[in-house]
């Protein structure tokens, strides 16, 4: 055993009538050069009673008893005053606060000792980190070192604290522009990966990419200096970029190309797009619905189409039955019933529903797939993200970045409840996530209507820690963000701050010392709050080990969006290597860029063995307009007007004669009174 | 158990009383007349002192603080305390101590103790300076002794660490005393000691002599002389220094009188060592009430001395109020 040198005291605790000593703050002074600065971890030993703390202020004064005294003394000259033949009597005077007591009863203001500075030992029992780093089940998770004095000391946190049961949730504040925020959050969530108890399952991180190509590299390795790896290998997390992360963004409206910027060639391919329908979307309207204009009738007629008519088999009153599955076939039953309503010269209700509100709410729902193009597809099978086999230590980002608000809006309402409603079954595939949402001001501010995204916040801040759904929520303005969010986040942490925001009531427990560091910090320091911790710490963390969106732009610029033959042989050669670009542009050179959509999006979600084959019978299984004026034909009139396809090419009926089967298909299910689509 | 406690379980009465004059010290002001032999011109003169950077230095001074902690009948018994350092001023200009001694000790006027309180006195306290008295001496007058037995305790003090720090003066190194160099023999007879002093009781002119002394302006110095009687028991040069311009204050405003080595080297090397004491009028010895004449490394030292002493010499606010029934 290597035998410790003793410490040599670097202060001393004072105490006078007006600063006392109390059990929750002392003062010391020091020599004046010293290694102590504000946030620095102390040790006062007296006797059998150890204190540690954490200093929150700093004064340093001389024996001047009013200015003007120096005035005198140099003559009014400040050049003779720094010639002075002897420095005056100063002092470095400290304040700090007690991080914790030991013995801890019965609590007794700090005794006047000698102070140390802190060990790696003291700053893990200060912290009152040995309870969960030594214990039988360590649940301890680095968030950064604790640096002063030449000392690094690993800080963690506790899992049960951070990632539930006990507490959850990490909030974290800071100015744009310096990446500390995402940096902080790709590094924690290496280091959860790394750490995450093996006694508590299996974790996983939901990240949403709400701005630029901020979450886009996860996987790609950054660069990292010398002094960050060592950082890397004290805390025990690995320096490497994430090894598993499955990327989802929208398609862009043309509904072929993806709406991200990760479209470099090298990296599209690990892009899955994220559509979603009818069914997908229907539960989550009142994210979409404007609550202005849709009324309790409104809200009513809402709720019957969900309960009676979506995803079953429904009659309609006039000779019609409907399986409403898509847009296209809501589309269609409202028109069948509009139509059936006029022909029978019948009142204005139906089924206890007015003609106007349901033509309002025709007209909010049609407007959603026209105002989340790209997202929520008219018709055609979704693609989703893969509920239920969740990977372990996987990252799944979903960029919505240049996604409209209205589908930022539904893809963190459905993704969140799907989470919830899946972890809640315990068939997630992982018994713990994390969700990382950025730009908290805009989706939960304090002020502001209730959002549905805001009420799901909060429903995690408040909830989520008993179904291991964490929330790990960022902004620039913690005072402005919902209390409820912030208040329910069990670590907090903080990066550079703004001074106005500083000014807030919310800070008001920072000394000034404290607040002026925090308006100066430099980008990888933060200040930490946790449950354990009695004061915030100021910790560093190392550069995290991904590319960071703007390098990743630097290096992987976005491709140029292709056109839309290109796009779609793209799509099918990534998922048959054997498929030939040119095949492709000959099968869907004549065909409505909709009817390819449908069956480009059959694919994706079969992923069948021969693609291109598989393609071919999609497409072919579609039915073309015709002139005929039955109901096919007044149904895809509707379509190409509803989506702006326009009249077909010349060749659409040589073609449509051509799929013979799927027509006959299609009529077969017309004569039997079904208006669904044939599959 | 205290020796002042011991004294009371003896039969003396507790006491806990701070004479005025105990918490300062004062500079010897026995001796024969004095007076002043002009070495440097036939007249006091005046000559202008320019600012010059200050040479190395150490600086010594003392405090000495007392109180009357029992009585045996009327007699008082004293309880002393008395500490002198010495600080070096280094190239950092900040002053660290480089010598410091003190002593705590117990007068009492032995002879006159009841034989019980003398033993518990003196079987309890290691250190008892006895003064000699008269029967019927008055109390005044005993504390009167107390305070010359103090005195001179704390001038052996000093003496003795000033002999002790000019043994280790580097090279260039000057000690800067507070007070009387002629104490001392070798202090006298150093090249680089100085003795500062600041209170002028004693008065060496008279005339026109007297009031060219005591009227010379801010950055003069007077004339060197040879101090004769007064304080000095050894030969020392003298002169006069105004540290701050006196009108519209005292005759005694920013005064200092330099004791030096009685040699010619004193005499021709006087204005550039008043131009360095000059310069240490800065920084301002504040908030001490003295600060026109306390050179502020001696301010310092002093306040090392005091941050050192005991802390229960001084009289709180409410230990004379009388106390209560329980």
């Amino acid at each position: 055993m290597i035998a410790r040198p003793d410490p040599v005291a670097i202060g001393r605790v004072v105490a006078t009538e007006l600063k006392p000593s109390t059990p929750h703050q002392f003062h010391f002074w020091t020599a004046n050069e010293t290694t102590i600065g504000i946030g620095a971890i102390v040790r006062v030993a007296e006797g059998e009673r150890v204190v540690y703390g954490v200093v929150t202020d700093g004064f340093a004064y001389s024996d001047l008893a009013t200015p003007l005294h120096d005035v005198i003394g140099a003559e009014g000259d400040p050049a003779r005053a720094a010639e002075s033949p002897t420095v005056r009597q100063e002092i470095r005077y400290w304040t700090a606060a007690v991080l914790r007591q030991i013995p801890e009863e019965p609590l007794q203001p700090v005794p006047l000792g000698q102070v140390f500075v802190a060990s790696d030992t003291d700053v893990a029992q200060a912290l009152r980190m040995d309870a969960y780093l030594h214990s039988a089940t360590p649940t301890a998770i680095p968030i950064g070192l604790y640096t002063s004095g030449g000392l690094e000391a690993p800080v963690y946190l506790d899992a049960d604290f951070l990632l539930g049961p006990e507490a959850a949730h990490l909030n974290i504040s800071g100015v744009s522009g310096l990446a500390t925020k995402t940096s902080a959050v790709e590094f924690l969530l290496a280091s959860v990966f790394r750490h995450f108890p093996a006694h508590k399952g299996r974790v996983a991180a939901v990240c949403f990419n709400v701005k630029g190509p901020d979450l886009c590299f996860l996987d790609q390795p950054g660069e990292l200096s010398d002094e960050d790896r060592r950082r890397y290998e004290l805390l025990d997390v690995p320096a490497a970029p994430f090894e598993h992360v499955h990327y989802f963004a929208p398609l862009k409206a043309d509904g072929v190309n993806l709406n991200t910027l990760r479209t470099h060639p090298e990296l599209v391919d690990d892009v899955t797009p994220l559509t979603w329908g009818l069914q997908e979307v229907v539960d989550f309207a009142e994210v979409l619905l404007n609550r202005d204009d849709i009324d309790a009738k409104a809200d009513a007629f809402i709720d019957y189409l969900r309960d009676r008519v979506l995803g079953r088999a429904f009659e309609d009153g006039f000779g019609n039955s409907h399986q409403v599955g898509t847009f296209a076939d809501l589309d269609r039953f409202f028109r069948l019933v509009f139509d059936g309503l006029e022909m029978s010269g019948r009142s204005d209700t139906w089924r206890t529903h007015h003609i106007a509100t349901m033509r309002k709410v025709r007209n909010r729902l049609s407007n959603i797939s026209t105002r989340c193009k790209g997202l929520v597809t008219d018709d055609g099978p979704s693609s989703d993200l893969p509920w239920g086999s969740f990977e372990d230590r996987a990252v799944y980002v979903i960029d919505v970045a240049n996604v409209d608000p209205l589908g930022q809006d539904l893809v963190f309402a459905r993704a969140v409840s799907k989470l919830r409603e899946h972890l809640e079954r315990r068939d997630l595939g992982v018994d713990a996530v994390v969700v990382f949402v950025d730009e908290l001001n805009k989706y939960a501010p304090g002020d502001g209507p209730e959002t549905y995204v805001k009420k799901m916040l909060l429903d995690i801040s408040e909830r989520g820690r008993y179904l291991g759904l964490v929330l790990f929520s960022a902004e620039q303005f913690r005072s402005q963000v919902h209390r409820r969010v912030v208040g329910n986040a069990g670590t907090q942490v903080y990066g550079r701050m703004d001074m106005d925001e500083l000014a807030t009531p919310g800070y008001q427990v920072l000394s000034p010392a404290t607040k002026i560091k925090l308006a100066t910090l430099p980008v990888g320091e933060l200040m930490v709050r946790h449950p354990h911790f009695t004061q915030p710490i100021f910790v560093r963390f190392p550069k995290p080990p991904v590319l960071r969106g703007r390098d990743g732009m630097g290096r992987f610029p976005a491709a140029v969006d292709l056109p839309f033959e290109d796009a779609v042989a793209r799509q099918l050669v990534h998922m048959d290597r054997r498929v030939r670009p040119n095949q492709v542009k000959d099968l869907i050179a004549d065909r409505t860029e909709e009817d390819v959509r449908r069956a480009l999006a059959a694919v994706r979600q079969k992923r069948p063995e021969d693609v291109l084959a598989y393609f071919r019978k999609m497409l072919g299984g579609r039915v073309a307009a015709d002139a005929s004026g039955d109901a096919t034909g007044a149904l895809d009139a509707t379509r190409a007007t509803q989506f702006g396809t326009g009249p077909r090419e010349p060749g659409a009926k040589k073609r449509a004669a051509g799929r013979g089967s799927g027509a006959v298909r299609r009529k077969a299910c017309l004569s039997n009174g079904v208006s669904r689509i044939s599959r | 158990m205290t020796w002042w406690d011991a004294l009371v379980r003896a039969g003396a009465v507790p006491a806990a009383y701070v004479p005025p004059a105990s918490m300062g010290r004062t500079d010897a002001d026995d001796g024969a007349e004095p007076g002043a032999d002009l070495v440097e011109g036939d007249v006091v003169q005046v000559h202008p002192v320019e600012v010059a950077p200050s040479p190395p230095a150490c600086f010594l001074d003392g405090i000495e603080q007392w109180k009357v902690v029992g009585y045996d009948g009327v007699l008082p018994v004293v309880r002393a305390y008395v500490a002198a350092a010495v600080r070096r001023r280094g190239p950092d200009r900040r002053l660290r101590t480089a010598f410091e001694a003190s002593r705590e000790f117990a007068i009492a006027p032995l002879a006159g103790l009841a034989p019980e309180r003398r033993r518990a006195l003196e079987e309890n306290c290691p250190d008892v300076v006895g003064i000699s008295i008269e029967e019927g001496t008055q109390p005044g007058r005993v504390l009167e002794l107390a305070r010359r037995a103090v005195d001179s305790a704390r001038q052996a003090l000093e003496r003795d660490l000033a002999e002790r720090a000019l043994a280790r003066l580097a090279g260039a190194e000057w000690l800067v005393v507070d007070g009387l160099l002629s104490v001392s023999g070798k202090l006298a007879g150093h090249p680089r000691a100085l003795g500062v002093i600041k209170s002028h009781g004693a008065q060496f002119f008279s005339g026109a002599d007297l009031e060219r002394a005591l009227t010379v302006p801010a950055d003069h110095r007077t004339s060197v002389f040879r101090a004769r009687g007064g304080h000095a028991r050894n030969e020392v040069y003298s002169w006069y220094l105004r540290l701050w311009p006196w009108e519209g204050n005292d005759l005694l405003y920013g005064l200092l009188r330099i004791e030096a080595r009685a040699d010619a080297a004193t005499i021709a090397g006087a204005s550039a060592v008043s131009g360095w004491l000059l310069g240490e009028r800065a920084p301002i010895a504040t908030p001490d009430a003295r600060w026109d004449r306390l050179l502020y490394p001696i301010h310092d030292v002093e306040t090392y001395l005091k941050a050192r002493a005991p802390r229960d010499f001084a009289l709180s606010r409410t230990s004379r109020l009388p106390r209560t029934g329980t």
